[in-house]
Protein backbone atom coordinates (compact mmCIF):
# COMPACT_ATOMS: atom_id res chain seq x y z
CA UNK A 1 0.00 0.00 0.00
CA UNK A 2 1.42 3.18 1.01
CA UNK A 3 5.69 2.78 1.85
CA UNK A 4 7.05 6.55 1.93
CA UNK A 5 10.12 6.51 4.11
CA UNK A 6 8.81 7.83 7.90
CA UNK A 7 10.06 11.34 8.49
CA UNK A 8 7.73 11.83 11.52
CA UNK A 9 4.44 10.34 12.39
CA UNK A 10 1.93 9.49 9.91
CA UNK A 11 -0.69 10.55 11.86
CA UNK A 12 -0.58 12.59 14.86
CA UNK A 13 -4.18 13.56 17.00
CA UNK A 14 -3.27 16.33 19.68
CA UNK A 15 -6.68 16.47 22.37
CA UNK A 16 -9.16 16.26 19.78
CA UNK A 17 -12.86 16.89 20.85
CA UNK A 18 -16.26 16.51 19.05
CA UNK A 19 -19.61 17.74 20.86
CA UNK A 20 -22.94 17.06 19.59
CA UNK A 21 -24.79 20.08 21.31
CA UNK A 22 -24.22 19.67 24.73
CA UNK A 23 -22.88 16.18 24.70
CA UNK A 24 -19.26 15.80 24.81
CA UNK A 25 -18.77 12.68 22.71
CA UNK A 26 -14.82 12.93 22.61
CA UNK A 27 -12.88 14.68 25.27
CA UNK A 28 -8.80 15.81 24.19
CA UNK A 29 -8.47 12.22 22.36
CA UNK A 30 -4.19 12.32 21.60
CA UNK A 31 -3.26 9.59 19.77
CA UNK A 32 0.23 8.95 17.34
CA UNK A 33 0.80 6.32 14.59
CA UNK A 34 3.81 5.63 12.84
CA UNK A 35 3.45 4.61 9.02
CA UNK A 36 2.49 1.19 8.54
CA UNK A 37 0.98 0.74 11.95
CA UNK A 38 -2.38 -0.87 13.09
CA UNK A 39 -4.60 0.69 15.93
CA UNK A 40 -7.26 -1.43 17.54
CA UNK A 41 -9.45 0.95 18.96
CA UNK A 42 -11.98 -0.87 21.56
CA UNK A 43 -15.18 0.44 23.46
CA UNK A 44 -18.83 -0.19 24.30
CA UNK A 45 -21.31 1.46 22.73
CA UNK A 46 -21.16 5.47 22.83
CA UNK A 47 -17.66 4.93 23.98
CA UNK A 48 -16.44 8.23 21.32
CA UNK A 49 -14.98 4.97 18.66
CA UNK A 50 -17.38 6.23 15.76
CA UNK A 51 -16.88 9.69 16.72
CA UNK A 52 -13.00 9.68 16.43
CA UNK A 53 -12.51 7.93 13.30
CA UNK A 54 -15.74 10.32 11.67
CA UNK A 55 -14.22 13.21 13.01
CA UNK A 56 -10.31 12.10 11.43
CA UNK A 57 -11.90 11.63 8.28
CA UNK A 58 -13.89 15.13 8.41
CA UNK A 59 -17.51 13.85 8.83
CA UNK A 60 -18.00 14.96 11.83
CA UNK A 61 -17.00 18.84 12.92
CA UNK A 62 -14.09 19.04 15.72
CA UNK A 63 -14.26 21.19 19.00
CA UNK A 64 -11.23 21.96 19.45
CA UNK A 65 -7.56 19.78 19.14
CA UNK A 66 -5.36 19.38 15.69
CA UNK A 67 -5.05 16.08 13.17
CA UNK A 68 -1.80 16.44 11.38
CA UNK A 69 -1.29 13.74 8.76
CA UNK A 70 2.43 13.20 7.47
CA UNK A 71 3.33 16.66 9.42
CA UNK A 72 0.35 18.79 7.57
CA UNK A 73 -2.43 19.67 9.84
CA UNK A 74 -5.61 18.94 8.21
CA UNK A 75 -8.00 19.46 10.85
CA UNK A 76 -9.75 22.12 8.66
CA UNK A 77 -9.24 20.11 5.35
CA UNK A 78 -13.30 18.83 4.14
CA UNK A 79 -13.94 15.31 3.69
CA UNK A 80 -13.91 14.80 0.52
CA UNK A 81 -10.26 16.21 0.11
CA UNK A 82 -8.76 14.10 2.86
CA UNK A 83 -9.88 10.91 0.96
CA UNK A 84 -7.36 12.69 -1.85
CA UNK A 85 -4.68 13.15 1.23
CA UNK A 86 -4.88 9.69 1.96
CA UNK A 87 -8.08 9.34 4.60
CA UNK A 88 -10.00 6.49 3.40
CA UNK A 89 -13.08 5.55 5.99
CA UNK A 90 -15.10 2.28 5.94
CA UNK A 91 -18.28 3.13 7.61
CA UNK A 92 -20.13 1.57 9.48
CA UNK A 93 -23.00 -0.45 7.82
CA UNK A 94 -20.54 -0.80 5.12
CA UNK A 95 -22.23 1.74 2.73
CA UNK A 96 -22.45 -0.18 -0.67
CA UNK A 97 -24.85 1.49 -2.59
CA UNK A 98 -27.62 -0.81 -3.64
CA UNK A 99 -28.46 -0.81 -7.62
CA UNK A 100 -24.99 -0.61 -8.81
CA UNK A 101 -22.99 -3.80 -9.52
CA UNK A 102 -20.09 -4.92 -7.61
CA UNK A 103 -17.54 -3.75 -10.58
CA UNK A 104 -19.37 0.27 -10.33
CA UNK A 105 -18.77 0.43 -6.65
CA UNK A 106 -15.63 -0.48 -7.32
CA UNK A 107 -15.32 2.25 -9.84
CA UNK A 108 -16.70 4.69 -7.70
CA UNK A 109 -14.30 4.59 -5.23
CA UNK A 110 -11.54 4.91 -7.77
CA UNK A 111 -12.98 7.63 -9.79
CA UNK A 112 -13.83 9.60 -6.72
CA UNK A 113 -10.14 10.10 -5.74
CA UNK A 114 -9.30 10.91 -9.54
CA UNK A 115 -8.86 7.66 -11.47
CA UNK A 116 -9.10 8.18 -14.71
CA UNK A 117 -7.08 5.38 -16.70
CA UNK A 118 -9.15 2.21 -17.30
CA UNK A 119 -5.91 0.27 -17.43
CA UNK A 120 -4.86 1.49 -14.28
CA UNK A 121 -8.62 0.79 -12.74
CA UNK A 122 -8.89 -2.81 -14.20
CA UNK A 123 -4.66 -3.47 -12.50
CA UNK A 124 -6.51 -2.16 -9.04
CA UNK A 125 -9.36 -3.79 -9.13
CA UNK A 126 -7.15 -7.08 -9.86
CA UNK A 127 -5.63 -6.39 -6.53
CA UNK A 128 -8.40 -5.84 -4.71
CA UNK A 129 -9.99 -9.28 -6.07
CA UNK A 130 -6.85 -11.04 -5.33
CA UNK A 131 -7.26 -9.42 -1.77
CA UNK A 132 -10.96 -10.25 -1.92
CA UNK A 133 -11.47 -13.84 -3.57
CA UNK A 134 -14.83 -14.12 -2.70
CA UNK A 135 -16.15 -11.09 -4.74
CA UNK A 136 -14.60 -12.34 -7.83
CA UNK A 137 -17.47 -14.21 -9.53
CA UNK A 138 -20.05 -11.50 -8.04
CA UNK A 139 -18.27 -8.34 -10.23
CA UNK A 140 -21.10 -8.21 -12.00
CA UNK A 141 -23.78 -8.59 -9.35
CA UNK A 142 -26.35 -5.66 -7.79
CA UNK A 143 -24.39 -5.47 -4.97
CA UNK A 144 -27.40 -5.51 -2.84
CA UNK A 145 -27.70 -9.52 -3.47
CA UNK A 146 -23.90 -10.00 -1.67
CA UNK A 147 -23.70 -11.28 1.68
CA UNK A 148 -23.00 -8.97 4.41
CA UNK A 149 -19.36 -10.59 4.18
CA UNK A 150 -19.01 -9.69 0.81
CA UNK A 151 -20.45 -6.00 1.40
CA UNK A 152 -18.16 -5.43 3.74
CA UNK A 153 -15.43 -6.71 1.43
CA UNK A 154 -17.00 -4.38 -1.17
CA UNK A 155 -16.71 -1.40 1.22
CA UNK A 156 -13.07 -2.32 1.69
CA UNK A 157 -11.84 -2.87 -1.46
CA UNK A 158 -13.80 0.42 -2.42
CA UNK A 159 -11.62 2.51 0.19
CA UNK A 160 -8.82 0.64 -0.76
CA UNK A 161 -9.14 1.64 -4.57
CA UNK A 162 -8.28 5.48 -3.47
CA UNK A 163 -4.77 4.14 -2.31
CA UNK A 164 -5.02 5.31 0.97
CA UNK A 165 -2.10 5.45 3.48
CA UNK A 166 -4.20 5.64 6.52
CA UNK A 167 -7.41 3.51 6.80
CA UNK A 168 -10.00 3.73 9.05
CA UNK A 169 -12.56 0.92 9.36
CA UNK A 170 -15.35 1.35 11.79
CA UNK A 171 -16.76 -1.36 13.02
CA UNK A 172 -16.19 -3.69 10.09
CA UNK A 173 -17.03 -6.99 11.99
CA UNK A 174 -20.64 -5.55 13.12
CA UNK A 175 -23.89 -8.41 11.97
CA UNK A 176 -21.39 -10.78 10.41
CA UNK A 177 -21.68 -14.44 10.63
CA UNK A 178 -18.25 -16.06 12.35
CA UNK A 179 -16.70 -17.43 9.25
CA UNK A 180 -17.47 -13.85 7.35
CA UNK A 181 -15.50 -11.75 10.32
CA UNK A 182 -12.31 -14.40 9.94
CA UNK A 183 -12.25 -13.86 6.34
CA UNK A 184 -12.46 -9.80 6.94
CA UNK A 185 -9.78 -9.97 9.87
CA UNK A 186 -7.51 -12.29 7.75
CA UNK A 187 -7.47 -9.72 4.97
CA UNK A 188 -6.97 -6.57 7.60
CA UNK A 189 -4.15 -8.58 8.71
CA UNK A 190 -2.76 -8.93 5.33
CA UNK A 191 -2.99 -4.96 4.61
CA UNK A 192 -1.34 -4.54 8.23
CA UNK A 193 1.26 -6.67 6.96
CA UNK A 194 2.02 -5.03 4.02
CA UNK A 195 2.77 -1.85 5.59
CA UNK A 196 -0.82 -0.07 5.69
CA UNK A 197 -1.52 2.45 8.18
CA UNK A 198 -4.72 1.67 10.10
CA UNK A 199 -7.17 2.56 12.92
CA UNK A 200 -9.72 -0.20 13.58
CA UNK A 201 -12.99 0.30 15.61
CA UNK A 202 -14.16 -2.90 17.25
CA UNK A 203 -16.46 -3.73 20.46
CA UNK A 204 -14.92 -7.48 20.41
CA UNK A 205 -11.21 -7.65 20.83
CA UNK A 206 -11.43 -11.45 21.03
CA UNK A 207 -12.72 -11.52 17.21
CA UNK A 208 -8.89 -10.99 16.63
CA UNK A 209 -6.28 -13.08 16.48
CA UNK A 210 -3.16 -10.91 16.35
CA UNK A 211 -1.75 -7.95 18.41
CA UNK A 212 -1.97 -4.68 16.78
CA UNK A 213 0.67 -2.25 17.20
CA UNK A 214 -1.31 0.04 19.38
CA UNK A 215 -4.36 -0.75 21.36
CA UNK A 216 -6.82 1.94 22.86
CA UNK A 217 -10.06 1.19 24.74
CA UNK A 218 -11.94 4.40 24.66
CA UNK A 219 -14.95 5.35 27.63
CA UNK A 220 -17.19 8.22 27.66
CA UNK A 221 -15.06 10.14 25.23
CA UNK A 222 -11.54 9.25 26.88
CA UNK A 223 -9.22 7.04 26.17
CA UNK A 224 -8.23 4.93 29.32
CA UNK A 225 -5.73 2.75 28.17
CA UNK A 226 -3.06 2.68 25.36
CA UNK A 227 -1.14 -0.63 24.81
CA UNK A 228 1.78 -1.08 22.37
CA UNK A 229 2.42 -4.40 21.11
CA UNK A 230 0.38 -6.03 23.15
CA UNK A 231 -3.73 -6.08 23.62
CA UNK A 232 -5.08 -6.60 27.00
CA UNK A 233 -6.65 -9.93 28.40
CA UNK A 234 -10.41 -10.56 28.42
CA UNK A 235 -10.52 -9.53 32.37
CA UNK A 236 -8.83 -6.05 31.70
CA UNK A 237 -11.24 -5.61 29.01
CA UNK A 238 -14.16 -6.76 31.07
CA UNK A 239 -12.65 -4.39 33.98
CA UNK A 240 -11.98 -1.54 31.39
CA UNK A 241 -15.94 -1.85 29.74
CA UNK A 242 -17.17 -1.89 32.58
CA UNK A 243 -15.95 1.26 34.42
CA UNK A 244 -13.49 0.11 37.22
CA UNK A 245 -10.44 2.55 37.51
CA UNK A 246 -7.84 0.60 35.63
CA UNK A 247 -5.97 4.04 33.84
CA UNK A 248 -2.68 4.44 32.61
CA UNK A 249 -0.39 3.88 29.40
CA UNK A 250 1.37 1.01 29.20
CA UNK B 1 -20.74 -3.74 -15.70
CA UNK B 2 -21.52 -0.58 -16.44
CA UNK B 3 -24.35 -0.53 -18.28
CA UNK B 4 -25.00 1.56 -21.15
CA UNK B 5 -27.77 0.34 -23.02
CA UNK B 6 -31.63 1.46 -22.56
CA UNK B 7 -33.53 -1.13 -20.59
CA UNK B 8 -37.04 -2.62 -22.34
CA UNK B 9 -38.85 -0.86 -20.04
CA UNK B 10 -37.81 2.12 -20.94
CA UNK B 11 -37.15 1.04 -24.54
CA UNK B 12 -41.02 0.35 -24.93
CA UNK B 13 -42.03 3.80 -23.81
CA UNK B 14 -40.23 6.07 -25.46
CA UNK B 15 -40.89 3.54 -28.46
CA UNK B 16 -44.58 4.13 -27.57
CA UNK B 17 -43.80 7.96 -27.42
CA UNK B 18 -42.45 7.93 -31.13
CA UNK B 19 -45.00 5.76 -32.33
CA UNK B 20 -47.93 8.46 -31.01
CA UNK B 21 -46.03 11.12 -32.72
CA UNK B 22 -45.55 9.83 -35.56
CA UNK B 23 -49.15 8.96 -36.06
CA UNK B 24 -50.61 12.15 -34.82
CA UNK B 25 -48.14 13.68 -37.68
CA UNK B 26 -49.79 11.62 -40.17
CA UNK B 27 -53.46 11.95 -38.99
CA UNK B 28 -52.96 15.47 -38.09
CA UNK B 29 -55.14 15.55 -34.83
CA UNK B 30 -55.52 18.83 -33.64
CA UNK B 31 -56.37 17.19 -29.60
CA UNK B 32 -53.21 14.58 -30.03
CA UNK B 33 -50.82 17.50 -31.75
CA UNK B 34 -51.63 19.59 -28.19
CA UNK B 35 -51.56 16.77 -25.77
CA UNK B 36 -48.13 15.45 -26.94
CA UNK B 37 -46.58 19.02 -27.27
CA UNK B 38 -47.68 19.52 -23.54
CA UNK B 39 -46.56 15.79 -22.96
CA UNK B 40 -42.99 16.70 -24.02
CA UNK B 41 -42.74 20.28 -22.20
CA UNK B 42 -44.43 18.89 -18.73
CA UNK B 43 -41.26 15.77 -19.41
CA UNK B 44 -38.81 18.13 -20.30
CA UNK B 45 -39.33 19.92 -16.86
CA UNK B 46 -39.56 16.82 -15.12
CA UNK B 47 -36.59 15.27 -16.41
CA UNK B 48 -34.87 17.87 -14.77
CA UNK B 49 -36.60 17.28 -11.55
CA UNK B 50 -35.63 13.82 -11.65
CA UNK B 51 -32.32 14.34 -12.10
CA UNK B 52 -32.35 16.13 -8.97
CA UNK B 53 -34.54 13.86 -6.98
CA UNK B 54 -33.98 10.37 -8.84
CA UNK B 55 -30.70 10.23 -9.24
CA UNK B 56 -29.13 12.84 -6.86
CA UNK B 57 -31.48 12.01 -4.43
CA UNK B 58 -32.17 15.82 -3.76
CA UNK B 59 -36.05 17.00 -2.66
CA UNK B 60 -36.55 20.60 -4.90
CA UNK B 61 -39.17 22.11 -5.34
CA UNK B 62 -37.25 25.30 -7.32
CA UNK B 63 -38.05 23.56 -10.82
CA UNK B 64 -41.22 26.10 -11.45
CA UNK B 65 -38.98 28.99 -10.39
CA UNK B 66 -36.43 27.62 -12.89
CA UNK B 67 -39.37 27.39 -15.08
CA UNK B 68 -40.74 30.99 -14.30
CA UNK B 69 -37.42 32.63 -15.79
CA UNK B 70 -37.91 31.00 -18.98
CA UNK B 71 -40.94 31.62 -19.61
CA UNK B 72 -40.76 35.37 -18.30
CA UNK B 73 -37.53 35.50 -20.03
CA UNK B 74 -38.29 34.29 -23.39
CA UNK B 75 -41.78 36.66 -23.18
CA UNK B 76 -39.50 39.71 -22.31
CA UNK B 77 -36.80 39.04 -24.76
CA UNK B 78 -39.34 38.28 -27.77
CA UNK B 79 -42.28 39.75 -27.36
CA UNK B 80 -41.09 43.31 -25.67
CA UNK B 81 -37.63 43.41 -26.93
CA UNK B 82 -38.48 41.56 -30.24
CA UNK B 83 -35.14 39.39 -29.91
CA UNK B 84 -35.18 36.05 -32.31
CA UNK B 85 -37.13 33.67 -30.60
CA UNK B 86 -34.12 30.69 -30.34
CA UNK B 87 -32.20 34.01 -27.58
CA UNK B 88 -35.80 33.46 -25.88
CA UNK B 89 -34.89 29.73 -25.59
CA UNK B 90 -31.07 30.23 -24.60
CA UNK B 91 -30.81 32.92 -22.89
CA UNK B 92 -32.92 32.47 -20.20
CA UNK B 93 -31.55 28.96 -19.29
CA UNK B 94 -28.03 30.80 -18.56
CA UNK B 95 -30.42 33.39 -15.96
CA UNK B 96 -32.14 30.21 -14.50
CA UNK B 97 -28.14 28.79 -13.94
CA UNK B 98 -26.91 31.83 -12.42
CA UNK B 99 -30.09 31.35 -9.85
CA UNK B 100 -29.36 27.46 -9.11
CA UNK B 101 -25.76 28.73 -8.73
CA UNK B 102 -27.21 31.69 -6.18
CA UNK B 103 -29.29 29.17 -4.32
CA UNK B 104 -27.61 26.37 -4.30
CA UNK B 105 -24.17 27.64 -3.15
CA UNK B 106 -25.84 28.77 0.81
CA UNK B 107 -28.69 25.92 0.76
CA UNK B 108 -27.31 23.05 0.22
CA UNK B 109 -24.56 23.38 3.47
CA UNK B 110 -27.92 22.95 4.78
CA UNK B 111 -28.56 19.60 6.18
CA UNK B 112 -31.90 17.84 6.62
CA UNK B 113 -35.02 19.26 5.12
CA UNK B 114 -34.09 22.39 5.03
CA UNK B 115 -32.88 22.54 1.47
CA UNK B 116 -36.60 21.10 0.88
CA UNK B 117 -38.37 23.86 3.05
CA UNK B 118 -35.83 26.61 1.32
CA UNK B 119 -36.70 25.60 -2.36
CA UNK B 120 -40.70 25.57 -1.37
CA UNK B 121 -40.34 28.67 0.10
CA UNK B 122 -38.60 30.37 -2.90
CA UNK B 123 -41.03 28.07 -5.64
CA UNK B 124 -44.02 30.06 -3.94
CA UNK B 125 -42.49 33.15 -3.46
CA UNK B 126 -41.41 33.50 -7.54
CA UNK B 127 -45.42 32.75 -8.25
CA UNK B 128 -45.78 35.92 -5.81
CA UNK B 129 -43.29 37.52 -7.60
CA UNK B 130 -44.82 36.86 -10.98
CA UNK B 131 -48.13 38.33 -9.65
CA UNK B 132 -46.99 41.06 -7.94
CA UNK B 133 -43.87 42.56 -10.14
CA UNK B 134 -46.74 44.02 -12.77
CA UNK B 135 -43.93 45.88 -14.63
CA UNK B 136 -41.37 42.94 -14.58
CA UNK B 137 -44.01 40.03 -15.59
CA UNK B 138 -47.22 41.63 -16.22
CA UNK B 139 -48.98 40.66 -13.22
CA UNK B 140 -51.88 38.55 -12.91
CA UNK B 141 -52.81 39.15 -17.00
CA UNK B 142 -49.34 37.92 -18.17
CA UNK B 143 -47.54 39.02 -21.48
CA UNK B 144 -49.18 38.23 -24.27
CA UNK B 145 -47.95 38.04 -27.86
CA UNK B 146 -44.52 35.69 -27.27
CA UNK B 147 -43.28 34.31 -30.93
CA UNK B 148 -42.82 30.66 -32.05
CA UNK B 149 -39.40 29.71 -32.71
CA UNK B 150 -38.66 29.91 -36.26
CA UNK B 151 -35.47 28.11 -38.06
CA UNK B 152 -33.71 30.22 -41.12
CA UNK B 153 -36.93 32.44 -40.96
CA UNK B 154 -39.40 29.46 -41.32
CA UNK B 155 -42.03 29.84 -38.53
CA UNK B 156 -42.32 26.89 -36.57
CA UNK B 157 -46.07 28.09 -35.05
CA UNK B 158 -47.94 25.29 -36.86
CA UNK B 159 -48.95 22.99 -33.82
CA UNK B 160 -47.12 20.42 -35.72
CA UNK B 161 -43.79 21.89 -35.93
CA UNK B 162 -43.81 23.03 -32.54
CA UNK B 163 -44.79 19.36 -31.97
CA UNK B 164 -41.36 17.94 -33.52
CA UNK B 165 -39.36 20.75 -31.59
CA UNK B 166 -40.54 20.42 -28.76
CA UNK B 167 -39.74 16.64 -28.67
CA UNK B 168 -36.34 16.94 -30.32
CA UNK B 169 -36.05 19.23 -26.95
CA UNK B 170 -37.21 16.22 -24.78
CA UNK B 171 -34.71 13.65 -26.58
CA UNK B 172 -31.67 15.74 -25.96
CA UNK B 173 -32.95 16.17 -22.14
CA UNK B 174 -33.53 12.28 -22.27
CA UNK B 175 -30.07 11.90 -23.93
CA UNK B 176 -28.46 14.06 -21.20
CA UNK B 177 -30.10 12.16 -18.36
CA UNK B 178 -29.25 9.15 -19.83
CA UNK B 179 -25.18 9.75 -20.14
CA UNK B 180 -25.44 11.43 -16.73
CA UNK B 181 -26.82 8.88 -15.00
CA UNK B 182 -24.85 6.24 -16.55
CA UNK B 183 -21.52 8.30 -15.84
CA UNK B 184 -19.27 8.39 -12.67
CA UNK B 185 -21.30 11.39 -11.67
CA UNK B 186 -24.65 9.30 -11.96
CA UNK B 187 -23.21 6.82 -10.00
CA UNK B 188 -21.27 9.41 -7.35
CA UNK B 189 -25.65 10.80 -7.53
CA UNK B 190 -26.44 7.54 -6.79
CA UNK B 191 -23.92 7.77 -3.56
CA UNK B 192 -25.19 10.73 -2.62
CA UNK B 193 -28.73 9.63 -2.52
CA UNK B 194 -28.11 6.90 -0.57
CA UNK B 195 -26.14 8.22 2.07
CA UNK B 196 -24.36 11.80 1.75
CA UNK B 197 -21.72 10.46 4.61
CA UNK B 198 -20.73 7.10 2.39
CA UNK B 199 -20.31 9.55 -0.56
CA UNK B 200 -18.59 11.92 1.31
CA UNK B 201 -15.97 9.06 2.74
CA UNK B 202 -15.74 8.07 -1.10
CA UNK B 203 -13.98 11.14 -1.66
CA UNK B 204 -17.28 12.74 -3.36
CA UNK B 205 -17.36 16.60 -3.40
CA UNK B 206 -20.47 16.66 -2.33
CA UNK B 207 -21.66 20.64 -2.70
CA UNK B 208 -20.25 20.33 -6.13
CA UNK B 209 -22.28 17.29 -7.51
CA UNK B 210 -25.17 19.16 -5.74
CA UNK B 211 -24.71 22.04 -7.34
CA UNK B 212 -24.27 20.11 -11.09
CA UNK B 213 -27.87 17.82 -10.35
CA UNK B 214 -29.13 21.63 -9.51
CA UNK B 215 -27.51 23.41 -12.72
CA UNK B 216 -28.99 20.77 -14.72
CA UNK B 217 -32.45 20.59 -13.37
CA UNK B 218 -32.24 24.96 -14.16
CA UNK B 219 -31.35 24.59 -17.90
CA UNK B 220 -34.17 21.55 -18.11
CA UNK B 221 -36.91 24.01 -16.01
CA UNK B 222 -36.00 27.09 -17.89
CA UNK B 223 -35.74 25.87 -21.26
CA UNK B 224 -39.57 23.87 -20.49
CA UNK B 225 -40.73 27.23 -19.58
CA UNK B 226 -39.36 28.95 -22.66
CA UNK B 227 -41.06 26.43 -24.75
CA UNK B 228 -44.56 26.63 -22.77
CA UNK B 229 -44.32 30.58 -23.26
CA UNK B 230 -43.96 30.18 -26.76
CA UNK B 231 -46.45 27.14 -27.32
CA UNK B 232 -49.42 29.24 -25.75
CA UNK B 233 -47.72 32.35 -27.05
CA UNK B 234 -48.87 33.49 -24.00
CA UNK B 235 -47.66 33.45 -20.12
CA UNK B 236 -49.03 34.54 -16.73
CA UNK B 237 -48.31 33.14 -12.94
CA UNK B 238 -51.01 30.08 -13.80
CA UNK B 239 -48.25 28.18 -14.96
CA UNK B 240 -45.59 28.54 -11.91
CA UNK B 241 -48.14 28.18 -9.37
CA UNK B 242 -48.31 25.43 -6.64
CA UNK B 243 -50.53 22.87 -9.04
CA UNK B 244 -47.84 22.94 -11.53
CA UNK B 245 -45.24 22.05 -8.31
CA UNK B 246 -47.57 19.31 -7.61
CA UNK B 247 -47.82 18.09 -10.86
CA UNK B 248 -44.08 17.98 -11.88
CA UNK B 249 -44.15 15.68 -8.60
CA UNK B 250 -46.57 13.39 -9.34
CA UNK B 251 -45.09 13.33 -13.16
CA UNK B 252 -41.66 11.57 -11.78
CA UNK B 253 -43.56 9.74 -8.92
CA UNK B 254 -45.62 8.41 -11.45
CA UNK B 255 -42.92 7.54 -13.54
CA UNK B 256 -40.75 6.04 -11.26
CA UNK B 257 -37.85 8.12 -9.67
CA UNK B 258 -34.65 7.92 -11.27
CA UNK B 259 -36.16 6.00 -14.54
CA UNK B 260 -34.70 7.18 -17.57
CA UNK B 261 -38.16 7.14 -19.60
CA UNK B 262 -40.30 7.92 -16.28
CA UNK B 263 -41.09 11.45 -16.94
CA UNK B 264 -42.74 10.62 -20.12
CA UNK B 265 -45.08 8.25 -19.01
CA UNK B 266 -45.97 10.34 -15.55
CA UNK B 267 -46.41 13.43 -18.22
CA UNK B 268 -48.81 11.37 -20.60
CA UNK B 269 -50.89 10.14 -16.85
CA UNK B 270 -50.78 13.71 -15.84
CA UNK B 271 -51.60 15.15 -19.04
CA UNK B 272 -54.10 12.83 -20.28
CA UNK B 273 -56.05 10.98 -17.19
CA UNK B 274 -57.98 14.24 -16.16
CA UNK B 275 -59.05 14.96 -20.01
CA UNK B 276 -60.34 11.43 -19.92
CA UNK B 277 -62.05 11.54 -17.14
CA UNK B 278 -63.74 14.61 -17.62
CA UNK B 279 -67.21 12.63 -18.56
CA UNK B 280 -67.59 12.50 -14.75
CA UNK B 281 -68.08 16.23 -14.29
CA UNK B 282 -67.74 17.08 -10.91
CA UNK B 283 -66.61 13.66 -10.09
CA UNK B 284 -63.54 14.36 -12.33
CA UNK B 285 -60.66 15.30 -9.43
CA UNK B 286 -62.06 12.68 -6.63
CA UNK B 287 -61.78 10.01 -8.94
CA UNK B 288 -58.15 11.20 -10.82
CA UNK B 289 -56.97 11.35 -6.98
CA UNK B 290 -58.55 7.89 -5.83
CA UNK B 291 -56.65 6.65 -8.71
CA UNK B 292 -53.71 8.17 -7.84
CA UNK B 293 -53.79 6.67 -4.42
CA UNK B 294 -54.28 3.59 -5.95
CA UNK B 295 -51.03 3.74 -7.78
CA UNK B 296 -48.48 5.08 -4.91
CA UNK B 297 -50.51 2.11 -2.88
CA UNK B 298 -49.65 -0.93 -5.69
CA UNK B 299 -46.91 1.33 -7.66
CA UNK B 300 -44.91 3.21 -5.04
CA UNK B 301 -41.85 2.82 -7.44
CA UNK B 302 -43.73 4.23 -10.24
CA UNK B 303 -45.00 2.63 -13.60
CA UNK B 304 -41.43 1.90 -14.40
CA UNK B 305 -40.57 0.78 -11.01
CA UNK B 306 -43.13 -2.51 -10.76
CA UNK B 307 -41.65 -6.10 -9.96
CA UNK B 308 -42.81 -8.56 -12.41
CA UNK B 309 -39.93 -11.72 -10.34
CA UNK B 310 -42.67 -13.02 -8.73
CA UNK B 311 -43.79 -14.22 -12.72
CA UNK B 312 -41.09 -16.10 -13.01
CA UNK B 313 -40.83 -19.86 -12.24
CA UNK B 314 -38.95 -20.95 -8.51
CA UNK B 315 -36.22 -22.50 -9.19
CA UNK B 316 -36.48 -25.99 -8.20
CA UNK B 317 -33.33 -27.11 -8.91
CA UNK B 318 -29.35 -26.62 -9.38
CA UNK B 319 -29.71 -25.74 -13.12
CA UNK B 320 -31.87 -22.58 -12.55
CA UNK B 321 -29.61 -19.50 -12.28
CA UNK B 322 -30.12 -18.74 -8.16
CA UNK B 323 -27.61 -15.78 -6.54
CA UNK B 324 -24.44 -16.74 -6.01
CA UNK B 325 -22.98 -16.71 -2.52
CA UNK B 326 -19.47 -18.11 -1.68
CA UNK B 327 -19.41 -19.99 1.59
CA UNK B 328 -16.46 -18.03 3.35
CA UNK B 329 -18.14 -14.78 2.91
CA UNK B 330 -21.73 -16.28 4.71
Amino acid sequence: MSARPATGPLLDVERLGVDYGRVRALRQVSLTLEEGEMALLLGTNGAGKSSFVEALAGLVPVSGGRVHLRGADITSVPAHRRVRRGVSLVPEGRGTLPGLTVAENLDLGWRAVGGRSRGDFRQERERILRLFPALEKRVDSDCSTLSGGEMQMLAIGRALLARPSLLLLDEPSLGLAPKAIVAVHEALRTLSEEGLTMILVEQKALTIDWTPHLTCVLRHGEIIMQARDRRPTSEQLAELYLGRPSKGTT
Amino acid sequence: MIRRTIGIRDASVLGAALVAVIATLLTGSAYWTYALTLIAIYAIAAVGLNVMLGLAGQVSFAQTTFMGIGGYGAARLTATLGWDPWWGLVLPAFGAVAVAVLIGLPLFRLRGHYFAMATFALALGTNSLAVGAVLLTGGSTGIAGVPPLAIAGLSLGTPQGFLIVSWIVLALALAVFFVLSRSHIGRAWRALATSPDVAVSLGVPVLRLKLLALIVAAVMGSVAGSLYAQFSSFVAPDFINLVMIINLFLIVFIGGRGMLSGPVLGAAFVALIPQALSFLGEWQNVVFFVLLLLFMLFLPRGALGFDLSWLRPRPRDSSHPVPERTEAAR
